[in-house]
């Protein structure tokens, strides 16, 4: 890893768009759906574009320890494509049998940071690459919260020794809901630590903003991607990367929303 | 994992409450978790469009009839609903719904392909399928 760069998460049904960023710094892909690899992403790894598998149902958050199957299968994914680290968040997604379907926020306790301590270790002792972790975007809270997000983070990656996948448009989305300022809260993390960074849309509903990834990039987000790049260190992480899970825009619709990050984050265009 | 159990049982009861229509804990903000409930809701219908597209027509059915109803996967989603509403469904749903069944047997608790040809007759056509292929005619 050296100077950043931008990316967008590869999803087969903009796999063509991907294919065709000259100057793509580096793609990252769902780890659950490398159980069936698909062609072109394999061919962006064999021209050398860096690929990050990116899980979404280990569920390192849950009380429960974590399915070595998925673990292994995470492990796995990260071979297939020489993948320079793997990430996965700090939620659950299942409990007692039941799934809920997304990613559900974990308690900020002392019984929830030795629970992720013990599911993460159990994931790293597998890898043979590093593990950065995500803080989700929540549109609730515990209601017995012992510490501050960037607290338990810090005490989780230093516990840990995991590295950071910093999801700004998630920062952006939480500090909304819960009426913070969104660059005290990007202070309050961990940011020497940061392997990566999300960019995502929303949209408010219900009088609450959502992290949809189906809406385009709102300004406020580009706006805290450059207040993001002005605190992250210069070098040893791989840059901004767009999500986009669905309602897709033309291509040159997403080509300008990757310039508009590149440019909040005054790195060169990849378009 | 006895360290874990208060945790493992608030997590439990918060799924419960989000997804299978369970009461919500106290001390949540039933607001902001029913804003995260019906998400959840919404992002399950996009992911049942994945197994089952032609149910396209259907989102606001399909909300109503999965509140309350634990997630069993986008595949047995769509099915339970498409079964549950085949009285009202379009005639694109109708003819994937008999596609699948003339492809697979379903029991209710898991899917299985057929090994015999099988014809399904639904309210507007019909479907055959046989040899790992399926057709669907309709008026």
């Amino acid at each position: 890893m050296t100077g950043p760069g931008v990316g967008i998460g590869w999803r087969p049904e903009i796999a063509d768009f991907v294919d065709g960023l000259g100057g793509l710094a580096f793609t990252e892909v769902i780890a659950e759906s490398l159980h069936h690899p698909d062609a072109r992403l394999l061919a962006l790894r064999d021209r050398g574009v860096p690929v990050v598998p990116h899980g979404v149902r280990l569920s390192l958050g849950g009380a429960e320890a974590v399915d070595p199957a998925r673990v292994t299968h995470l492990a796995h994914a990260a071979e297939l494509v020489g993948a320079p680290l793997v990430s996965e968040h700090v939620a659950f997604v299942r409990a007692g049998g039941l799934e809920a379907g997304h990613l559900l926020p974990v308690p900020r306790s002392r019984a929830a940071l030795d629970a992720l301590v013990r599911n993460v270790r159990a994931t790293t002792a597998e890898l043979g690459v590093p593990l950065a972790l995500e803080p989700i975007a929540a549109l609730f809270d515990w209601p017995d919260d012992d510490y501050t997000e960037g607290d338990f983070l810090t005490e989780l990656l230093d516990r840990t020794g995991a590295l950071l996948l910093l999801d700004v448009a998630n920062v952006y989305a939480n500090a909304r809901n819960r009426g913070q300022d969104p660059v005290k809260v990007l202070e309050s993390f961990p940011l020497e630590r940061v392997a990566y960074c999300h960019v995502a849309g929303g949209s408010e509903r219900e009088g609450m903003y959502h992290d949809t990834h189906t809406d385009p990039v709102p300004a406020e987000v580009l706006a805290l991607v450059g207040e993001a790049e002005r605190r992250c260190p210069p070098c040893g992480r791989l840059g901004y990367l767009l999500e986009r899970d669905g309602s897709y825009p033309p291509p040159s619709v997403l080509a300008a929303e990757l310039d508009a990050i590149a440019d909040a984050a005054r790195l060169p265009r990849v378009t | 994992m006895e360290e874990f159990a208060d945790l493992e049982a608030r997590q439990e009861a918060l799924v419960r409450a989000l997804v299978g229509g369970a009461e919500l804990p106290e001390g949540f903000d039933g607001a902001t978790v029913g804003a995260a409930s019906r998400a959840l809701l919404r992002k399950r219908f996009g992911e049942v469009l994945h197994a089952w597209p032609a149910l396209i027509a259907h989102r606001a059915e399909f909300l109503s009839w999965a509140e309350g109803r634990p997630p069993r996967g986008s595949l047995l989603d769509g099915w339970d609903f498409a079964r549950a509403y085949r009285g009202v469904l379009s005639r694109d749903a109708l003819a994937a719904l008999a596609l699948r069944e003339a492809l697979w047997r379903y029991d209710g608790v898991a899917a299985r392909r057929r090994r015999l040809p099988a014809v399904r007759v639904f309210r507007r056509g019909v479907a055959v399928a046989g040899f790992g292929r399926a057709r669907a005619w309709a008026r």
